[in-house]
């Protein structure tokens, strides 16, 4: 399979891009093909730009390089990883904004000619997975219902195929946890991510 | 006196979240609020968490005016569009580098106790516009309404009120039912007291 990692952390040397690193080395003991967008390392711009949302709804909704570059990974990936920190419950703006912006009409999906409705378009993407680092316990994040997952497991999903797949992989209270925790944390990510099928 | 923090997100003028806009200042006015408004995309913001932000305390001249208006609100209005379930990118990185920016560096310490609140604020508002329906919306779950009416209001004064006054399905609305919520918007807005 090809399986696109995005890695949304400003970080460098910060857990999720650890994170990333074992993820990557498990996909390919899983002999799966893997490509990383580094978004930060990228320097991915964040916001929608005036000149893309005038096009959004137009035939030419892609208005940057970058952008195309990304749209035609995303065509052909059977599997999208999702990496990042999680703070105020949200997605980081950069991952919004690539959402926003590669994710136009046309790629992730159409407008219904006749209904104006919208109707998936990534039916080639088979497994949808996130792994996210919280500073907040399991608790404390269920009773703010984590955005964050849910505008990639629900909201992202909906544009992929009937039968795609969503897993998760979160770990909770961060800053208060041990180096024994990450590394078993990030063994099972490893792991996981190696029998992925 | 009310003393109002609106927030405008949109790239573009002539937008509905622009006439939404119009509307929430006419309300406030009516209501004889004080008001600072941010035009996050005529400030030129950069809404990109930076590994600098997350080490330093700020120094962008942006965010720390952006600090102030913060401390000074009592009433924080978000004004615009729903995009993939939640604030555009802009509003979200406002959120990451000006709202939860203290909270972000502070928790790595480890020290619950230590995140700055914004007491402050006894009132948060979202106006917004979804282009898909209610029905689909809850099926996404509402990333952005519960980012605001749990996760932001969480960090707020502890009787804080969070007020959803949102559009949905606009890509399908007439043009009556775009005026009878603007209509609304203003009648909301100046009602606060």
């Amino acid at each position: 399979m090809l399986v696109v990692l995005v890695l949304a952390d400003p970080t460098p040397g910060s857990f999720s891009h650890h994170l990333s690193e074992r993820a990557g080395a498990g996909l390919r003991a899983g002999s799966h093909e893997v490509i990383e967008l580094d978004l930060c390392e990228l320097g991915f711009r964040v916001e929608m730009t005036a000149e893309e949302r005038a096009a959004y709804h137009g035939d030419e909704p892609i208005c940057d390089p970058m952008v195309a570059e990304h749209v035609e990974i995303i065509q052909r990936a059977d599997a999208i990883v999702f990496i990042y920190p999680t703070w105020s419950s949200g997605v980081p703006a950069i991952l919004k904004g690539w959402f926003e912006r590669v994710m136009v009409p046309g790629v992730a999906f159409r407008f219904d000619d006749r209904t104006g409705k919208v109707r998936p378009a990534l039916g080639n993407v088979r497994h949808i997975i996130g792994i996210s680092t919280y500073n907040s316990s399991r608790a404390t994040v269920r009773a703010m219902t984590d955005s964050g997952r849910r505008t990639i497991t629900r909201a992202f999903r909906v544009n992929t195929g009937f039968k795609t797949r969503t897993r998760w992989f979160g770990f909770y209270d961060l800053a208060t946890s041990t180096e024994a925790q990450r590394s078993e944390f990030a063994a099972h990510v490893e792991r996981e991510m190696a029998d992925l099928r | 006196m009310t003393r109002a923090l609106v927030i405008y997100c949109h790239p573009l003028t002539g937008s509905f979240t622009e006439a939404s806009n119009e509307r929430v200042l006419a309300g406030l006015r009516a209501a004889g609020a004080e008001v600072r408004l941010t035009d996050l995309y005529a400030d030129g913001f950069e809404p990109g968490y930076t590994a600098h932000d997350h080490t330093e305390p700020a120094v962008d001249p942006v965010v720390l005016r952006y600090l102030e208006n913060l401390s000074w609100c009592d009433t924080l209005i978000l004004v615009y569009p729903t995009w993939w379930a939640g604030p555009p990118s802009m509003l979200t990185g406002w959120i990451d580098r000006v709202w939860a920016r203290e909270a972000a560096r502070r928790h790595d310490g480890g020290n619950e106790n230590a995140v700055p609140q914004h007491r402050n604020v006894r009132r948060l508002v979202a106006v917004t516009s979804h282009g898909s329906s209610k029905m689909i919306n809850l099926v996404e779950g509402e990333a952005g309404r519960n980012t605001l009416v749990r996760s932001m209001r969480a960090r707020c004064h502890s009787g804080a009120d969070a007020i959803w006054i949102a559009l949905y399905a606009i890509d399908s609305s007439t043009l009556a039912q775009r005026e009878k919520f603007l209509r609304k918007v203003e009648l909301r807005i100046s009602n606060l007291r």
